[in-house]
């Protein structure tokens, strides 16, 4: 079978689309962790770039600075100003560590490092051969470079910045390639539903309005069992029909909303389902008041149609199915198997199902959902396992006649 | 028992105030006699010890040991000048006279005084 472009199929289920950013989500750390260790080293390499840069200056200044100690040493004590230059601060110590003279704006001064760096100040030490006026020791201190800083860090975001978007795109691009044989095996699936629906409908419908036709009174008490229970189950490969095109086909139609009358809608669903609902002796119980809502009536009806005709599926055999209607909400109790608290909130998974024992495709509950969420509508399930589930669907406000 | 106690500080002021300036008579009657007949001066001297030896202890220490042991090997002076005066006698002062006459030649020409 081919695997055909759908709309409808290739929108990505839940579980795939948190699969998608959960794998995006581990791949961002990563690449922002990766992307700033590198930073890290750039801006370490820079440094070290900036401080070699800064070394020669620095030589140059204390070659200038020696050649001047010289000449003062020379010349002393006829002259005794010590000499000073715009560009940098310097500092004369003996061998003994004791200062002799010192113009720099910060005191305290490292023997040992060649170059240091403290208080936005880089000072570099020389030592003499020749001790100028006693110095063993120069000190030659200039203010740092803050232009650089602010170069590197814009560097690094820029840069970083582009990285990340071209991988954000690998990432994409690979995740759409790890997904695809997952999607292909959806669009599989949906497909053959598609084609299987198309084949269902001539024969089905064909059953049933012969059904309709069929004069009972004429048929013996047995004949009728037999034709009640041709009609039950035409009538749950009807419903399946109705969920399947909806899915595969109607999904994507533009919505036809109009004023719909709830209470009729339901008194007519509950009598196609009374059928269905007799061959496990349930019974329903009806509390309907009148309200209409603003809504598709084929997909309201698939709402209601799948909510009752599950009552039915889960619920024991001679159960009860409650239904309330108000002006702006309508609640559906069964008094079934009911659910385990942790599956509640996978129920409207599409291809999940209550219980395999019972048949379907676990498609019912995904297509309310869908439509739940289309017309921002609210729904509440409260299940006790063993005593029922309990499902509200609230209508939101300007969707019911509040005439 | 005033009297004692004034006589004792008496002695004390002048007993330490006596000291540098037996040092300063000791430089001034035992080095700058020779010294100020010569072309080199001991401000030079000192120049040339100061390069050499850059600090203050290592300064004293070395013109001591020379002092006390006169040897050409040890000389700061340049060579022309040993060739023309020779390398000076050895002292005949005590260490404690050549510790007082060196702390006032250093005291004296220390370049951190002069500089600004």
């Amino acid at each position: 079978m081919s695997v055909s472009k759908n709309k409808g199929t290739n929108l990505l289920r839940r579980s795939e689309k948190s699969s998608l950013r959960r794998f995006l989500a581990l791949y961002f750390t990563l690449v922002v962790m990766i992307l700033s260790l590198l930073g890290t080293f750039y801006y370490q390499s820079k440094e070290k770039l900036m401080y070699s840069d800064q070394r020669t200056i620095l030589s140059n200044y204390a070659h200038e600075q020696i050649q001047q100690l010289r000449r003062l040493h020379r010349d002393f004590p006829q002259k005794s100003d010590y000499p000073r230059s715009s560009e940098f601060r310097s500092a004369i110590y003996d061998i003994e560590r004791s200062k002799i003279f010192s113009t720099l704006k910060h005191p305290e001064v490292n023997f040992d490092k060649e170059l240091h760096h403290q208080g936005g100040m880089i000072t570099s030490v020389t030592y003499l051969d020749d001790y100028y006026l006693g110095t063993k020791y120069l000190f030659i201190e200039i203010d740092e470079d803050k232009d650089w800083y602010s170069g590197v860090m814009m560097e690094i975001f820029t840069l970083g910045t582009i990285i990340l978007v071209v991988l954000a795109i690998f990432g994409l691009f690979f995740v759409n390639l790890f997904l695809r044989p997952m999607k292909n095996s959806i669009m599989l699936l949906d497909d053959f539903i598609k084609d299987t629906t198309h084949e269902l409908n001539t024969p089905i419908s064909a059953i049933l309005a012969n059904i309709e036709m069929m004069n009972l009174e004429v048929m013996g008490e047995k004949n009728n069992k037999k034709l009640s229970r041709i009609n039950i189950a035409a009538k749950t490969v009807s419903h399946l029909y109705q969920d399947l095109t909806y899915l595969t086909l109607d999904h994507n139609r533009k919505s036809n909303d109009e004023w719909i009358d709830l209470k009729t809608l339901i008194e007519d669903r509950v009598e196609y389902f009374a059928i269905l609902a007799g061959s496990k002796k349930v019974l329903f119980s009806l509390d309907l008041n009148y309200s209409t809502i603003f809504i598709d009536g084929i997909k309201i009806a698939r709402v209601i149609d799948n909510l009752i005709s599950n009552a039915i599926k889960y619920n024991k055999r001679g159960g009860t199915i409650h239904i309330t209607l108000r002006k702006d909400y309508f609640i559906i109790k069964d008094s079934g198997i009911g659910i385990e608290a942790e599956k509640v909130n996978d129920i409207f998974e599409r291809y999940t199902r209550f219980n395999s024992s019972e048949g379907g495709f676990g498609i019912g509950l995904n297509i309310v959902r869908s439509i739940i969420e289309e017309y921002s509508l609210k729904i509440e399930v409260a299940s006790v396992l063993g005593e029922g589930t309990t499902i509200r669907v609230d209508f939101l406000k300007g969707t019911v006649d509040d005439k | 028992m005033i009297n004692k106690i004034i006589l004792i500080s008496f002695v004390v002021v002048n007993l330490s105030a006596k000291e540098p300036e037996q040092g300063k008579n000791v430089y001034e009657n035992h080095c700058i006699p020779c010294h100020e007949h010569l072309p080199y001066s001991l401000q030079k001297i000192y120049m040339l010890y100061l390069k050499t030896f850059s600090g203050e202890l290592t300064f004293k220490a070395s013109l001591k040991a020379f002092l006390k042991s006169p040897v050409e090997e040890t000389s700061v002076m340049p060579d022309e000048w040993i060739e023309n005066f020779s390398v000076k006698e050895k002292s005949e002062l005590t260490d404690k006279e050549l510790d007082e006459a060196i702390d006032t030649y250093w005291k004296l020409y220390d370049v951190r005084n002069t500089l600004h």
